[in-house]
């Protein structure tokens, strides 16, 4: 399975969210800092559900990193776009 | 507190405005922490910066202090703000302007608004 799927699987269980999407970006970066040559090292997640409600800004992102687990690790960079 | 996090409390401290960072604030190494910087930069803010990649014991100590994953990381007045992702959504709302009130760090608001306006 491809690390964009699995980013979805995870998001999706974990926050039911109404809109979720998630971009490899990775081709963006191709020969930069961090481009393992994988292709899947940059990614870009945007998410919006219920779940986020009354949450900061820092608690959300700790939610989203928590669902994550071992793909923080995984990957060199992924830029979170969060909302309720 | 082991000898890492007592150190990286008393930076954390020692300073109203800290970013730890890859690279430094006139050399960044990265784009997120170039992003962050140079935001800091051009709002004028008074502020240290700690270079990860120069201290391997920080790099992974400061994801352990402040349960956060990546760098960089913004700190203000001891307390954690956010990566980069935040800054930029707190610089673009406005909210990083209101922060820096609270906490009495200077800054220049004229520069803030044209960040938003070339953002806008």
């Amino acid at each position: 399975m491809s690390i964009s799927n699995e980013i979805e699987q995870r998001l999706q269980a974990a926050f039911q969210p109404r809109e979720l999407v998630v971009e490899n970006e990775s081709g963006k970066h191709a020969g930069h800092a961090g481009d393992d040559g994988s292709g899947e090292s940059h990614f870009n997640v945007v998410i919006r559900a219920d779940a986020f409600a009354g949450l900061s800004r820092v608690a959300r992102h700790r939610a989203v990193h928590k669902a994550l687990g071992d793909i923080n690790t995984r990957v060199h960079a992924l830029a979170l776009d969060i909302a309720e | 507190m082991t000898d890492v996090k007592t150190r990286i409390d008393e930076t954390v401290k020692a300073s109203d405005v800290v970013l730890f960072m890859k690279g430094t604030k006139d050399m960044p190494q990265c784009g997120f922490s170039s992003r962050v910087a140079g935001v800091l930069n051009y709002m004028g803010v008074d502020y240290s910066d700690v270079n990860v990649l120069a201290d391997e014991e920080v790099r992974s100590g400061i994801k352990e202090y402040s349960d956060w994953p990546t760098i960089p990381q913004l700190y203000v007045k001891g307390e954690f703000v956010g990566g980069c992702d935040i800054i930029t959504e707190m610089t673009l709302s406005g909210e990083l302007d209101t922060m820096f009130e609270t906490n009495g760090v200077a800054f220049d608001k004229d520069a803030a608004d044209k960040i938003r306006e070339a953002n806008g």
